[in-house]
């Protein structure tokens, strides 16, 4: 489970592009959107893309998206239980 | 007839020393690989540190010489923002199409499809300056900045209140468009050096480049760095069209040939296209200096907005930098600058500017 973070937030640092940002310094817990890492909207289409080409997760309800996408750690439960790739 | 429009400022990002340089062109940039490409600026001074790591170099360039071209103006929210490109995001739009190909059009990223629409640097810089007004973006080949010109000319001329429009173009090379447009003729082989592209003018094919420019175009003559007494596009044109165009408009405004300070040529250095060139030579007398801006910028739809970024230094500083010089004339000063280009096939413009008196 740690690697699979780790590997997530190398993965979510190249796809948006977070200059400057190493995988420590996102922490598990912490929200990805508004506070914590500030990301916005288009970002979690570009996660959701993530997902899809990397773990072949293909979230289609938009409630169950904002669950998952909450944190580092619920993403990491999330591709747990349901990756394919 | 149409009442002519001011130029307060302008700005350019270009493949010479041109943006936030008290000595543009020093020192003159060159290639030997038959590419121009922009010479990078700090983007991050520009554009907000959220936004600017989704973005891509187009959208740097774009955005940060229309924002640099508001901060000369002194002008913070323009009446409306329109701009012209002949590509639009060039690399975006091949990423996006690449990735539909190998993803077999599943799982594509949403940024390249956002980011590669013609009016994405239209909508940042408009989000950046809270600007609601008009916004228009055209894409129009060789003719997409000089629409946008006329348009804010048209705007312009329809309100006595005093407005003021940015007016930009940019456009952006890549490699693969080099690779496509290799295989129609549109660069020289074999590739000369870039200084040296009017040594092979006997051949077809010119050098490819890319650049950004933008104005601020206002119908307040006070402050203004000169103004757009006429501007005229020709499509599918004869040389003798472009000739009789010049004479026409140089009569309108009740100037002789002899008169204009500065004539800046788009010689491309193709042996097809250059022949509208040839009067402007061999017509002009001593009094006017006739220059020439491809080899410093390449060819690309929009280098008419590198020319007037000339034209702009050229009123400012009352000098024409000797690597833009083909023929130099003997009028001290510059009053009356006129800009003739072609873009590659079939379309062409001539544009009268006058100093601000």
């Amino acid at each position: 489970m740690e690697d699979l973070k780790v590997t997530l937030k190398q993965q979510i640092i190249e796809s948006l592009n977070l200059q400057g940002m190493k995988p420590e310094d996102i922490d598990d817990n912490a929200p990805l959107f508004g506070e914590g890492l500030g990301l916005d909207s288009i970002d979690s289409l570009e996660m959701m893309v993530l997902l899809e080409r990397n773990y072949g997760i293909k979230i289609e309800d938009a409630r169950e998206g904002r669950k998952v996408l909450q944190s580092v750690a619920s993403m990491a439960e999330y591709i747990q239980q349901h990756r394919k790739i | 007839m149409m009442q002519p429009v001011y130029i307060s400022a302008a700005s350019a990002l270009s493949p010479q020393h041109s943006f936030g340089t008290d000595a543009p062109l020093q020192p003159v940039m060159s290639s030997d690989n038959g590419r121009l490409y922009v010479q990078d600026a700090d983007y991050s001074k520009f554009i907000n540190p959220v936004a600017i790591r989704r973005m891509s170099r187009m959208l740097k360039i774009g955005i940060s010489t229309g924002m640099d071209c508001l901060r000369q103006s002194g002008i913070e929210k323009p009446d409306g923002i329109i701009t012209g490109t002949g590509r639009g995001s060039m690399r975006d739009m091949e990423i996006f199409l690449g990735d539909m190909l190998r993803l077999k059009e599943e799982a594509l990223n949403p940024t390249y499809f956002i980011q590669s629409t013609y009016n994405s640097i239209n909508g940042w810089l408009a989000l950046q300056t809270k600007c609601t007004g008009y916004n228009q973006t055209y894409v129009h080949r060789g003719h997409s900045l000089e629409m946008a010109l006329l348009d804010a000319q048209l705007l312009l001329n329809e309100t006595t209140d005093k407005q003021h429009y940015l007016v930009g173009s940019f456009d952006e090379f890549t490699d693969e468009y080099f690779v496509v447009k290799n295989k129609i003729g549109y660069w020289k082989q074999p590739t000369p050096h870039s200084l040296d592209l009017y040594k092979h003018s006997d051949t077809p094919g010119s050098i490819g480049g890319e650049g950004s420019a933008f104005f601020m175009v206002t119908n307040e003559k006070e402050n203004a760095l000169f103004s757009i007494a006429a501007l005229q596009m020709l499509q599918d044109y004869t040389p003798a069209e472009v000739d009789a165009t010049i004479a026409r408009i140089l009569q309108e405004n009740k100037i002789l040939l002899r008169d204009v300070d500065v004539i800046l040529c788009g010689m491309s250095g193709d042996s097809r296209f250059d022949s509208i060139y040839k009067p402007l030579f061999s017509n002009t007398t001593v009094h006017t200096t006739v220059g020439a801006f491809k080899h410093l910028c390449g060819e690309y739809d929009t280098s008419t907005g590198f020319a007037m970024w000339l034209a702009a230094q050229a009123f400012k500083t009352q000098q024409v930098p000797d690597a833009v010089i083909q023929k130099k004339g003997i009028n001290p000063s510059v009053k009356t600058v006129l800009i003739v280009n072609h873009y590659i096939l079939n379309s062409a413009s001539v544009i009268l500017l006058k100093a601000n008196s």
